[in-house]
């Protein structure tokens, strides 16, 4: 049991990782066939992926009705709206237009989810604003320059900004392709030597924690 | 309390109408602002304009209602200017949740252009997998989208001529406000299949992607509304990105003079309390 439960997945991690890692530097038509082949596995393991998350999203929610806990009537808004677009979906075919025209499936899409997600977009910049004026304070040196900063580049990222400040609009192009990008290059350079590091751990079986379980 | 104190904690509620009326009033009734264009929104039409008539772009719709007022008003604009410039134009989406507001924005650019479904411009929709479509597109675009968003077999479409896979795409754009976006189109497209790549994005994550711009892996890119803006400009149409410029200029300045009085404030407080401070010691 134990070969089938630590030892099996791990050997097709291994296998599948350095056969993958080493069809990315042939260019043979067999080695770009494979790649056809488990790039389209790939998308089928994500329409599944699909099918697994909203699985997991009704148990979660029916758990809560069932339970009455705290906020369960959400849960049961949830349920109708998610269950309602999925039969309309479903009768529909999936299709929110035919022709230009809308189906009752893009009906909802048009007039539910496009104003309730703006909506969510939308508050965001009443926050922000609420959210900057009480804390971004310069109480050090580093959160001065931080302000600065923020303050230029937000006078020269609109009209009316570089129409007071003329110089703003320079300013704020040379902090971000300067500034911006070399500390964001680091970062990904960082980012990007760690997931190779972490690639060989998981490929040569040092890293198991995606197997579950914890540590043996 | 002091006024300081006061003025610190004030109720946020009041924030909330100063942005509110910043936003609406310039709405109500537009300045026109003159808009500066940006080399980064000048690569992306440069080079659309540069394409030769029947060149084969893709444009990746990367996005979901929530990101609405910044990339529609992008991809409207891309749109009208590759439909000008009669390339064919393959549109998708690496995100579900955006696959009706995609169809639309080129439903209604391609009606308004005269263009044909099939013809001129194909929507392949959206498949799952997120950057495992675009590989599988660089593979083989039929295996990955056998049929278009309609249901019609993408293979024969007269727009698809001589497309067999992402190595004959032209010139690629895509409009993200996330991941899967310009990220992935780069590490899994255009690094292994060589087209050219641009890019628009939401103006929270633009900063993110000038590493990509600075070493050429995109070759443009079209941050926030005000690259819409920009954009609509350069091909003179102006639309809803000039519009909400007022608004947006508008809200930019009341948040920086919020931010000002609040460290005036923060400033005359603390000198208050190193006062009392000194003369209690």
């Amino acid at each position: 049991m134990i070969f089938l439960r630590r030892q099996l997945p791990l050997l097709i991690t291994m296998i599948t990782g350095l056969v993958m890692a080493a069809q990315y530097y042939v260019p043979h038509p067999a080695s770009e066939q494979l790649l056809t082949t488990v790039t389209k596995w790939l998308q089928i393991i994500g329409g599944f992926a699909l099918v697994l998350g909203i699985t997991s999203l009704f148990h979660v929610h029916a758990a809560k009705i069932r339970r009455k806990e705290a906020g369960w009537a959400y849960s049961l808004v949830l349920y109708v709206g998610m269950l309602g677009t999925i039969i309309v979906g479903l009768w529909n075919n999936g299709k929110e237009s035919i022709d230009g025209a809308l189906t009752s499936f893009g009906w909802v899409y048009s007039y539910t989810l496009v104003p309730l997600q703006g909506t969510m977009f939308a508050i965001l910049a009443f926050f922000i604003a609420s959210a900057a004026y009480r804390s971004f304070r310069a109480r050090s040196r580093e959160a001065a320059v931080l302000l600065v900063a923020a303050v230029i580049v937000m006078m020269g990222r609109v009209p009316l900004g570089e129409y007071i400040l003329p110089l703003s609009g320079d300013l704020s192009s040379w902090i971000l392709n300067v500034l911006n990008a070399s500390v964001r290059r680091a970062i990904l350079i960082g980012v990007s030597l760690g997931a190779v590091a972490l690639s060989f751990k998981i490929i040569f079986g040092v890293e198991r924690s995606y197997l579950g379980g914890g540590k043996e | 309390m002091t006024f300081a104190e006061r003025m610190l904690r004030i109720d946020r509620r009041i924030i909330f109408l100063v942005i509110g009326l910043c936003t609406l009033v310039p709405l109500l009734f537009p300045v026109g602002l003159p808009i500066k264009i940006s080399s980064e929104v000048r690569g992306v039409y440069d080079y659309i304009e540069g394409l030769p008539e029947g060149s084969v772009f893709l444009l990746s719709l990367d996005f979901d209602p929530a990101s609405k007022p910044e990339l529609y008003p992008q991809a409207i604009a891309i749109l009208r200017h590759a439909f000008k410039k009669n390339l064919r134009v393959v549109a998708m989406t690496l995100w579900v949740s955006g696959t009706g507001l995609a169809d639309q924005i080129l439903t209604q650019t391609a009606k308004e252009a005269g263009k044909e479904n099939g013809k001129d411009y194909v929507f392949l929709g959206w498949s799952p997998g997120g950057s495992a479509v675009i590989l599988n597109m660089g593979q083989d675009l039929y295996n990955a989208f056998p049929a278009d968003y309609g249901g019609k077999a993408t293979k024969g479409l007269p727009v698809l001529a001589g497309v067999q896979n992402l190595r004959d795409v032209t010139y690629a754009v895509s409009l993200g406000a996330g991941n899967p976006g310009v990220e992935a189109w780069y590490v899994f497209g255009k690094d292994k299949y060589k087209f050219e790549l641009g890019d628009g994005c939401t103006g929270v994550i633009a900063p993110g992607l000038y590493p990509l711009l600075r070493s050429g892996q995109i070759n443009g890119l079209i941050g926030g509304l005000r690259g819409a803006a920009e954009y609509e400009t350069l091909i003179g149409q102006k639309g809803k990105a000039v519009a909400g410029m007022d608004a947006q200029s508008a809200t930019h300045l009341a948040i920086i003079v919020l931010v000002a009085i609040c460290n005036i404030f923060y400033f005359s407080l603390r000198r208050q309390q190193r006062r009392q401070d000194g003369m209690g010691s």
